[in-house]
């Protein structure tokens, strides 16, 4: 079947009557965001699925505001298709009447069939039915992609019983399995029946039964669980393989965070110890007193000249204390230094009694007057009289020369002068230092601020770099551990779930052999043959489903793959794996973009959107086989992720594939600066087409103004 | 090729009957008429679902069931 015509009148943007002439092949169709692309597409999904709703949106701003009020006009949408050499015309439309200004009411829509035999012969047919018949509705499931997000038809788990049901031979074989089940449950069910008709069984039997239906519900739990934490591998899988891909910049993230946080802080750091408090060194600290030098050394001469002479003085004082104590010492030596006795031993009174007595009465000797007994009593006593005077004799045994020391204070004083002196002779050098430490700290600081900077735009490239925001990216690393973690945790899970599966179908196993032995005992013959019989033609019915399914799987992959070569022709493009998954309802078909069986869970948009064309491209070559027949498939910017050098490879790749296509772009134009006026670049030329056309907004225009938007439809 | 007959192919291709050492490749029906002539039971008891689900008047369940249930009752 092919699009030969498309007729758009009054249907917004589209004023008046634009006629799309189109091929068999590719149909390309240019045009700038805004400028009738889309509306194109939407007057042909119009005709295929329209609803009877709001149809005044629909009608050409234009056309209403030049019709005068009372007046009707059509708004139409209209498809001339060829199949099997016969022209079809398919017509959707309504009258809009203009009841006030910019204001219409509207007719229902109606759609009118056309159908021209191969000699021109002309009838009028039910459009919906002629619609249906020619471009059946299941198939324009798969002929009409809006956007590149549109083209994963996989997303919905009945897409694949869609595909199965139109195109795969499968079908056929649903209700065998079907069937097949229901057969033998019911020879399962006489057999039962049969042997528990013999009573001595009966106990035994539905011991059995009952131990076998909790096994069966072991196992259903064990599949819901292995199934379960199936899903949940595939995606801390996936999680993992997005992180991986960002893990190497989150690593150089976190490397570089800390660097930048240690750089802060020794720049704070040396900032602390940057002390520029000079003027407390200036005159706070005795500076002033930094040329007073010379005074002090005035000073400090006059005191040790004093000192010089009061210390011979004292010297000379000291020369002549020391004579009178030389006499002193002497003395004693006459009693050949041997200790004295006390004074005042003898007493007073004895030593007077002895004197006038003239004899000496501890040694009993005499001691007349003159001798050295009677004159050492004498001084004795004299001793003790000396001793009883004490005042008297003080100023002798004090004797100074100076009362006060005043020297030494001056001494004192011109010492201290010399040490603040020496401080102050230090604060030169002190200030220099402190500069030069300073200039030191501040050559440090440049030199970590430069740094800093450099650290900072390592950053910046790395956040540019990634395609996630910086805390996101922080996460990563933190999640991918512990995703990690998940991911040997589960993988034990699994382990452990398809370790008891296996036992319980051990178990389960045995108990239907036990059972089957009381049914070979016990049941009639003739039913345990048919129930044998019916239980393998079950398994010929299952097994067979399940084969023409694989086949039309491996069908689609294979085909998939071609297109998806040919599209991303000298790229690395990976290979696209169909794999077949039964969840506890349904079978789902996973599709995955595999290099040496690691799959890419998040490719790029690009390489994602050319898998899903390929699989369409795939789906619509088998529609031609399977129904004998082509069918256009009709995208609406599905390449907006590809870039125009990769859209123009893309086009001349499809332009070699079967089946009409119809695709609308927006690549290949130029906006000129000054005029702002819209061409068609030169590289378009080189795009292998069959047809192409250009819808662009009449010049001038409003852009806020409905009523002056007219797409224009230009054939090239 | 009636479709029904390509639907019978499929299920004789499976490998339970590739084991059989009574049945040669050669040996097995093409048809859902020559199946139903075979001496195979079970190749007789498909034909007879595949004929009651794809022939040309198709059988309700309960009607199926008596078919083949009746046919074995004969021939076991």
């Amino acid at each position: 079947m092919i699009i030969r015509k498309i007729q758009i009148e009054n249907y917004l943007c589209y004023y008046d009557t634009n006629t799309f002439e189109l091929s068999d092949g590719l149909n390309i169709i240019l045009g700038e965001n805004g400028e009738g692309k889309t509306k194109f597409f939407e007057a042909v999904d119009w005709i295929f699925n329209g609803e009877n709703k709001q149809l005044e949106m629909l009608v050409s701003a234009k056309k209403l505001d030049e019709t005068e009020i009372g007046d009707s006009f059509r708004v139409r949408a209209s498809m001339t298709v060829e199949q099997y050499g016969e022209k079809n015309i398919i017509t959707k439309s309504f009258v809009a009447k203009k009841e006030r200004p910019n204001e219409c009411s509207t007719s229902s829509f109606m759609i009118e069939g056309i159908a021209e035999n191969s000699s021109g012969e002309r009838t009028q047919v039910d459009g919906s039915i002629l619609l249906n018949r020619v471009f059946p509705f299941e198939i324009r499931k798969y002929s009409m992609f809006k956007g590149e997000a549109e083209l994963n038809i996989f997303e919905s788990d009945s897409a694949l019983a869609n595909l199965i049901n139109l195109f795969s031979e499968a079908k056929h074989y649903d209700k065998y399995s079907e069937k097949g089940a229901f057969l033998r449950e019911k020879a399962e069910k006489a057999v039962d029946d049969s042997s528990k008709s013999d009573k001595k069984n009966e106990a035994q039997y539905k011991k059995l039964e009952t131990e076998i239906m909790f096994q069966e519900k072991e196992k259903a739990k064990y599949i819901v669980h292995l199934n379960s934490t199936e899903e949940e591998i595939k995606k801390i899988e996936e999680n993992l393989q997005l992180a991986e891909s960002h893990v190497n910049n989150a690593d150089a993230l976190d490397v570089l965070n800390k660097r930048i946080v240690g750089i802060e802080e020794r720049i704070f750091s040396f900032n602390g110890r940057i002390d520029e408090n000079y003027t407390t060194s200036l005159f706070d600290e005795d500076w002033i007193l930094v040329n007073f030098e010379s005074f002090h050394k005035e000073f400090a001469d006059k005191v040790f000249a004093h000192s010089k002479k009061q210390r011979k003085l004292q010297s000379e004082f000291d020369k002549q204390k020391g004579i009178k104590e030389g006499a002193q010492m002497a003395k004693a030596e006459l009693l050949n230094n041997a200790v004295p006795l006390p004074i005042g031993v003898p007493s007073k009174a004895h030593m007077e009694e002895m004197l006038y007595d003239k004899i000496c009465k501890v040694c009993g000797t005499d001691a007349p007057e003159g001798s050295i007994s009677y004159e050492f009593m004498m001084e004795k006593l004299k001793s003790y009289l000396e001793s009883q005077d004490v005042e008297d004799n003080e100023p002798e045994k004090d004797d100074q020369l100076f009362k006060f020391d005043y020297t030494n204070r001056l001494e004192n004083l011109s010492t201290s002068h010399e040490d603040n002196l020496k401080n102050l002779r230090l604060i030169r050098s002190k200030i220099k230092e402190l500069f030069e430490f300073n200039d030191e700290r501040k050559k440090d600081i440049e030199e970590f601020t430069e740094q800093l900077e450099k650290e900072k735009t390592e950053r910046k490239q790395i956040l540019g770099n990634s395609s996630i925001a910086e805390n996101k990216l922080i996460d990563v690393l933190k999640n991918y551990n512990a995703w990690q973690r998940d991911l040997k945790n589960k993988n034990h899970d699994q382990l452990d779930y398809t370790s008891k599966l296996d036992k319980i179908e051990i178990e389960l196993q045995r108990k239907k052999e036990e059972k089957e032995k009381i049914d070979t005992k016990s049941a009639n013959s003739f039913l345990i043959k048919t129930r044998k019989i019916l239980r393998d033609i079950e398994t010929i019915f299952i097994d067979t489903k399940e084969e023409k399914f694989d086949e039309f799987i491996v069908k689609l992959q294979t085909k998939s793959n071609n297109f998806f070569k040919i599209i991303n022709i000298d790229s690395f493009t990976g290979t696209i794996v169909f794999t077949r998954r039964k969840t506890a309802n349904q079978t789902i078909v996973d599709i995955d973009l595999q290099e040496d069986g690691r799959t890419f869970h998040r490719p790029n948009q690009s390489l994602e959107t050319s898998k899903h064309i390929s699989i369409l491209f795939a789906i619509s070559e088998l529609a031609s086989e399977i129904k004998e027949e082509n069918f256009p498939i009709i995208f609406d910017a599905p390449t907006s992720s590809f870039g125009e050098n990769k859209t123009a490879q893309f086009l001349n790749l499809i332009y070699e594939t079967k089946n009409q296509k119809i695709l609308l772009i927006k690549d290949f134009l130029s906006t000129e600066k000054a005029t702002k006026a819209l061409s068609i670049k030169k590289d378009f030329e080189n795009v292998r087409r069959n047809k192409a056309f250009w819808v662009k907004l009449e010049r001038p225009f409003d852009p806020n103004n409905l009523k002056t938007i007219n797409t224009e439809v230009i054939t090239l | 090729m009636a479709r029904k007959d390509e639907i019978l192919k499929s299920f004789l291709r499976h490998k339970l009957f590739e084991s059989n050492d009574e049945l040669k490749t050669t040996d097995l029906p093409s048809t859902i008429l020559e199946a139903l002539d075979c001496d195979n039971l079970t190749i007789k008891a498909i034909a007879i679902i595949v004929e009651g689900l794809d022939g040309t008047s198709p059988v309700t369940d309960s009607v199926l069931r008596n078919q083949v249930t009746q046919f074995l009752n004969e021939a076991l």
